[in-house]
């Protein structure tokens, strides 16, 4: 298996979409090794612009997938979800070291803190080890972006929605955190927008998590 | 006679590129070249370029035209990170003979003997081999590097160096110990280990802590520093390798700003609070190490509150040295993309008050080192027989000797800081005492 270090022009396979704004794109993966947790340079062939996306399928999946949100005016979202199967893609990577650590081990307790696509990385990581003890909260705004919350073990997704009372728990996902519910667990993973993450951590610390226990993703 | 062509190098940016050409002075000096300074006229000019800011791309572009126009007959390379970056642009410049990126640096030599024996080629069928550089023999400088890594994966929003220095990738540990060997027998005395992002060194599970403490168990009297480093997390092994005689007690700590929100907005590796704790840390063991780091004002998003945290950070750190850059847009980085843009004048006023304290932290900490002893390592002695050389805390110290030669260790007791520009440590060797009217 390799690590790709070059641009290489991988195959699209399926366009599928999750809601309004959102899709999974799925393309061709070759012989490309990666950990979940990593991500891609993704753009279309020939434009020159690339943009960073966490593989959100597992390691041991045929296809690659990552999981989109269309920017209003973005010059890559916006042009990928419009990709045909077949049509070619330009991937670099994988980069990154975002949940390389994170080996489910025995007894060891894993709390995953998302907001909105920053539950890609997740999902990797949940795919690539079916067995892995974990506690997923998930921010989100409406309950239309829990999305495929049907893959993570029963009683491991816990949807936090801002707007709305269909979540599990109906509020942004740091006054969930605030409530100090959560069973303390060994480490905590965070990925999502700079601000939530930077919240949580204040949070988290006050509540006696060390740093080392805390390891960060900023998605954008 | 036979005559020898001349070549003259140009380097802009960071210690990398200083060690890179270097390295191909010796490649170039045994190829029977005769190397020259660059204000003179050359057959050949290589321009090792940078392109971390809008800044070094002006200097390189100006270096560039400047070269060129001094030497409208001979050849002009130009290399490094803006070779990269801008290829295509700057091989439609006819001032310009060849284009060779990074990857391809270390054979500009064959290709310029190529040129001259009629066997011109494209730099693209250049073989590749970042660490495939000449050991330096003839430096301009008394420390030379050895490289060990080259290429980043971090992708930080700001910085477009993974693009153009591509992915990281470790240098062999054999290959490593015996550049060391080199150039220690090359009568060097100061190994600086040098690369784009070395603390991710890992080569087939060998750490870039227990390669450094594979450099430090080789036999000489040499020491080894370590040059810039982020602070994504240090093993205990790393500290321990500070208790080694032969590592310096000085680390460049690239912090680039105190506030923990505008750090996840750079997606750095660390917090703010875990670079304190790295700090304390090595303080604690040895009180009087020396820290210096990177930071940038004016990031995208960097609110007045921000800078505050940024600039209470690099005071209570005590940085004795702060290189402080002016945020500058790259395309093709995701800050570039960022909103809240802040203004060239509140960069220029926040540069100007982490200048200033960077200069009092200087001065505090080099009085704080007055009367104790440092292993100064001799670079030049002027004519009144005053040696200027760093000692191991790499504070720069001045004092008498009697000796003229340099290259050697001094042992001395530092007993004064002169203030001014560039600060220096007046001392004199241990045992002797200062030379009167000095």
């Amino acid at each position: 298996m390799k690590i790709a270090t070059e641009v290489e022009n991988f195959l699209l396979e399926e366009v599928r979409d999750i809601n309004k704004s959102t899709y999974v794109l799925k393309f061709s993966r070759g012989d490309l090794g990666f950990k979940p947790g990593q991500h891609l340079n993704i753009g279309l062939t020939g434009s020159g612009q690339h943009r960073e996306y966490s593989i959100y399928s597992g390691i041991n999946n045929d296809s690659l997938e990552v999981l989109i949100k269309e920017v209003d005016d973005g010059m890559v979202s916006t042009q990928l979800r419009k990709l045909k199967k077949g049509e070619e893609l330009s991937v670099k990577g994988p980069y990154g070291f975002f949940l390389t650590d994170a080996k489910p081990k025995e007894g060891e307790k894993l709390l995953f803190i998302a907001s909105g696509t920053g539950i890609a990385p997740f999902h990797s990581f949940v795919m690539s080890n079916p067995g892995a003890s974990y506690r997923l909260i998930h921010g989100i705004r409406n309950i239309d972006e829990a999305y495929d919350r049907e893959h993570y073990t029963e009683g491991s997704y816990f949807a936090c929605t801002s707007r709305g009372n269909k979540g599990d728990y109906n509020g942004r996902i740091t006054d969930y955190l605030l409530s100090d519910v959560e069973e303390k667990a060994d480490k905590v993973y965070l990925c999502g927008n700079s601000s939530m993450i930077y919240d949580a951590m204040d949070i988290l610390r006050a509540q006696g998590y060390r740093h080392d226990q805390l390891f960060t993703e900023v998605y954008f | 006679m036979k005559i020898l062509k001349t070549v003259s190098f140009r380097t802009l940016g960071c210690r990398l590129n200083q060690f890179e050409t270097d390295a191909l002075v010796t490649s170039f000096h045994n190829a029977g070249y005769q190397v020259v300074d660059p204000n003179q006229k050359a057959d050949v000019t290589v321009i090792n370029t940078c392109t971390v800011t809008n800044q070094s791309d002006q200097k390189s572009r100006h270096t560039i035209n400047n070269a060129a126009s001094k030497n409208p007959d001979g050849l002009v390379v130009v290399t490094g990170c803006m070779a990269n970056n801008y290829k295509e642009k700057l091989e439609g410049q006819e001032q310009i003979t060849y284009v060779v990126d990074n990857d391809r640096k270390s054979q500009i030599v064959e290709l310029v003997d190529g040129h001259f024996s009629g066997e011109v080629q494209h730099p693209d069928n250049l073989s590749g081999n970042k660490f495939g550089f000449e050991t330096v023999q003839k430096s301009l400088h008394t420390r030379t590097s050895v490289k060990i890594q080259d290429g980043c994966d971090n992708f930080c929003t700001f910085c477009i160096i993974p693009s153009v220095r591509g992915r990281a990738v470790s240098r062999p540990v054999q290959d490593i110990l015996e550049n060391v060997r080199r150039v220690v027998d090359n009568g060097f005395k100061e190994v600086v280990i040098t690369g784009v992002n070395i603390g991710r060194y890992d080569y087939e599970g060998v750490s870039f802590e227990h390669v450094i403490e594979r450099v430090l168990e080789l036999p000489g009297d040499f020491r080894v520093r370590i040059s810039s480093l982020e602070p994504d997390g240090f093993s205990d092994d790393f500290y321990q390798l500070f208790s080694h005689p032969k590592l310096a007690p000085h680390l460049h700590l690239c912090l680039q700003s105190g506030s923990e929100e505008i750090l996840l907005k750079m997606r750095r590796m660390y917090s703010a609070r875990q670079f304190m704790d790295t700090v304390e840390r090595f303080r604690n063991a040895i009180p009087d190490f020396n820290f210096t780091t990177d930071v940038i004002v004016g990031f995208p998003g960097e609110s007045d509150a921000d800078f505050q945290q940024t600039v209470d950070f690099v005071k209570k750190a005590d940085f004795s040295h702060v290189h402080t850059f002016r945020f500058s847009r790259r395309t093709g980085t995701r800050a570039d993309r960022m909103n809240e843009q802040v203004s060239g004048k509140v960069m220029a006023e926040r540069s100007e008050v982490i200048r200033r304290i960077s200069e009092e932290n200087r001065l505090r900490y080099m009085h704080s080192m007055q009367q104790k002893e440092q292993r100064v390592l001799i670079e030049k002695v002027n004519e009144q027989g005053i040696a200027r050389g760093y000692g191991e805390h790499y504070l720069p110290v001045e004092f008498a000797v009697t000796d003229p030669s340099t290259n050697r260790f001094e042992k001395v007791l530092l007993q004064e800081t002169l203030p001014g520009e560039e600060p220096v440590m007046k001392g004199a060797i241990v045992g002797e005492p200062a030379l009167k009217g000095f």
